[in-house]
């Protein structure tokens, strides 16, 4: 940037918040970046490629989602893969045994995790800290156990196999080397990203924060601590629900396992070595801890090890994660185009 | 009658282990204020370790103790490998929260890759098999039963009778002014992790005893002892106890009324009610403020 256009931004623009991006330049980033993902199958090629890049969208979605609730709410929601889990099965059980039609079932998806999480917070409304997590996993395993106990509707452990898949007219889209699904699973994390890129740059999001940060002045300013969370868990939950229905069209079952501890720990860890608060941050350490996951797919048993030494590592030494070493970076770099 | 008396045996059973573990946790908690989500890792863990010195020809005598000894050390690595470097960060809770899931994930994988998938089995305390009344029980769970009580006293008379005791009930109270008073922190706080994965590994040879072990079989546990810390309130070392051996009960109650089924989610539903009315826990004192 020349001195004279500083020196114009410091006269003429309004004072904004350091390190916040005008709107106009964030929207330009983000239709660069994603038109950049759009154009990925050329550079990827292969039915697996674009797997594993299918997979990394669908963790982005979760794990971004999750920052909104976790990070800018500051709630400790461990319910969160279950509303993912919520998503599968709602998916699978209305497509399969109420018969309706598979791009209906994916929106109810979305709709039903909202529902759920809205049961979650409920209890939660007047809880803090530790207690929220405790209740929240609670809730995780209760919805898992009620799934295992009602075999006859949900398979129980076998879980539920051909799950009807997504078409566009006549055209199954798991055909042509997974080419529509990527660009709907890719769609579906514009959308979201989207969505909470909004919600954040609000004046909602403003209070969301607020509230995280100083609960007491925030309640005094007139904002309602239980309307606030309620909008704020009920709104990470619409796209975590849709990115379940996703998943269970896609891979075509349901099974116990979106429940368990690991995955919980895996999209956990993508959240909090992104940084939380970001959103952004969550996005890329998904589409990183995938690529590294599948990089390492030679070394079989030792992966999950591997893989969880990398977590202590980064959480011991980037308190702040992927996001917060960007930004350092980012920082350094202006200060060295400034000074010259 | 004789359902009446399986569901108190089982209760008190069920209780016991529950207590071993719940306790451990608990402590944890009371003295550093972070949830060890790597406790039922370790229980494996003390499993493992004492099956080693089993199958390499001690006798379980021998075994346990060494076995409990070597935990106590894993606990104290653990602390000042994954919780002792995140003292003082501001988002405390959830990072120990993280690094814990992934050094329990560690473990699990670790002994997966070093034992193998394929299950084992402890020798019993004590071999055999009696009647009481109405029922047959084995000897090994008799002793479980009378076990846990003294286990639990002795650490209790440690914490009130004890410098040592009292000094880590400092900490857990207030730890700035535990600081002043010249006790050494670090030092309390792996002695507390110590501690506790000592009773966790002593739970997990308790249950490998009677049940087949395999580098899963933490999980479980870990999760009814959370139950058992969050329904007796986590602020003490007895709510807990108190809490566990209710929570026995009223599983084998409800598995005998309901069926096995349905026992995890009326026992999650009992916890969740109760932390809506009570948030506290049920034999905690009442807080004006829960953090």
């Amino acid at each position: 940037m020349s001195a004279l256009a500083t020196r114009a931004a410091q006269v003429g623009s309004p004072p904004r918040t350091p390190g916040r991006m005008p709107a106009t330049v964030e929207a330009i980033a983000f239709a660069a970046g994603f038109a950049f993902l759009a154009c990925l199958p050329l550079l990827v090629g292969g039915s697996y490629g674009r797997h594993v890049l299918i997979m990394a969208f669908l963790y982005a979605v979760i794990a971004s989602n999750w920052d909104l609730s976790l990070g800018y709410g500051g709630i400790f929601n461990f319910a969160h893969l279950a509303l993912f889990g919520i998503g599968v099965y709602a998916y699978a059980l209305l497509t399969k045994l109420v018969g309706i039609e598979p791009w209906t079932a994916l929106v109810l998806s979305g709709f039903i995790a909202t529902a759920a999480a809205v049961l979650v917070t409920v209890p939660i409304l007047r809880l803090k800290g530790i207690f929220i997590i405790l209740v929240t996993f609670g809730f995780a395993q209760l919805v898992m156990q009620v799934i295992l106990s009602q075999s006859e509707l949900t398979g129980g452990t076998q879980g539920i196999v051909r799950i009807p898949g997504l078409t566009l007219g006549d055209h199954s889209m798991i055909r042509d080397n997974k080419f529509a699904y990527f660009y709907l699973a890719l769609g579906l994390l514009a959308l979201s990203t989207a969505a909470l890129r909004i919600i954040v740059r609000s004046r909602l999001g403003a209070a969301i924060v607020a509230l995280r940060d100083n609960e007491d002045y925030a309640v005094a300013r007139g904002l309602s601590v239980a309307r606030l969370r309620l909008f704020t868990m009920a709104s990470s939950a619409f796209f975590t629900g849709a990115a379940g229905a996703f998943y269970a069209a896609y891979q075509r079952n349901a099974s116990i396992d979106v429940f368990g501890m690991s995955l919980s720990t895996v999209i956990l860890s993508m959240v909090l070595l992104g940084g939380t608060g970001t959103i952004y941050g969550a996005i890329l350490a998904s589409f990183l801890l995938t690529l590294f996951s599948e990089a390492m797919a030679d070394f079989g048993a030792w992966r999950p090890m591997i893989v969880a030494v990398l977590i202590v590592g980064v959480m011991l030494a980037y308190p702040a994660g992927l996001a917060g070493l960007v930004k350092a970076a980012a920082g350094h770099a202006g200060r060295l185009v400034r000074s010259t | 009658m004789q359902p009446l008396a399986e569901i108190v045996f089982g209760g008190l059973f069920q209780g016991s282990l529950y207590a071993m573990m719940g306790v451990g946790l608990a402590l944890v908690w009371t003295t550093i204020g972070v949830f060890n989500f790597a406790h039922g890792a370790l229980m494996m863990l003390g499993a493992y370790l004492a099956w080693t010195l089993t199958a390499a020809g001690l006798p379980l005598a021998l075994a346990l103790p060494a076995a409990i000894l070597l935990m106590g050390g894993a606990g104290w690595l653990l602390q000042a490998g994954v919780v002792r470097p995140l003292i003082g960060r501001p988002n405390l809770v959830l990072a120990v929260v993280i690094t814990t899931l992934a050094a329990g994930s560690l473990v699990e994988n670790g002994v997966l890759q070093a034992f193998g998938p394929r299950s084992k089995q402890l020798p019993p305390l004590v071999e055999g098999s009696m009647t009481i009344g109405p029922i047959g029980v084995s000897l090994h769970q008799l002793a479980i039963i009378l076990a846990t009580p003294v286990v639990l006293l002795a650490l209790w008379l440690f914490l009130t009778r004890t410098r040592l005791g009292l000094a880590l009930r400092a900490v857990a109270q207030n730890e700035d002014s535990a600081q002043l008073v010249g006790l050494n922190v670090a030092a309390l706080y792996g002695l507390a992790f110590a501690l506790s994965a000592s009773l966790a590994g002593l739970a997990g040879i308790f249950i490998g005893g009677y049940r087949f072990m395999s580098p899963a079989m933490g999980g479980d546990p870990l999760l009814k002892a959370l139950i058992v810390v969050v329904f007796g309130g986590i602020s003490s070392i007895s709510g807990p106890i108190f809490a566990a051996y209710l929570i026995g009960f009223l599983e084998a109650f409800s598995n005998y009324a309901f069926g096995l089924y349905w026992t995890p989610a009326i026992l999650f539903a009992v916890l969740i009610s109760t932390l809506m009315v009570r948030p506290e826990g049920l034999f905690a004192p009442r807080m004006g403020k829960l953090a």
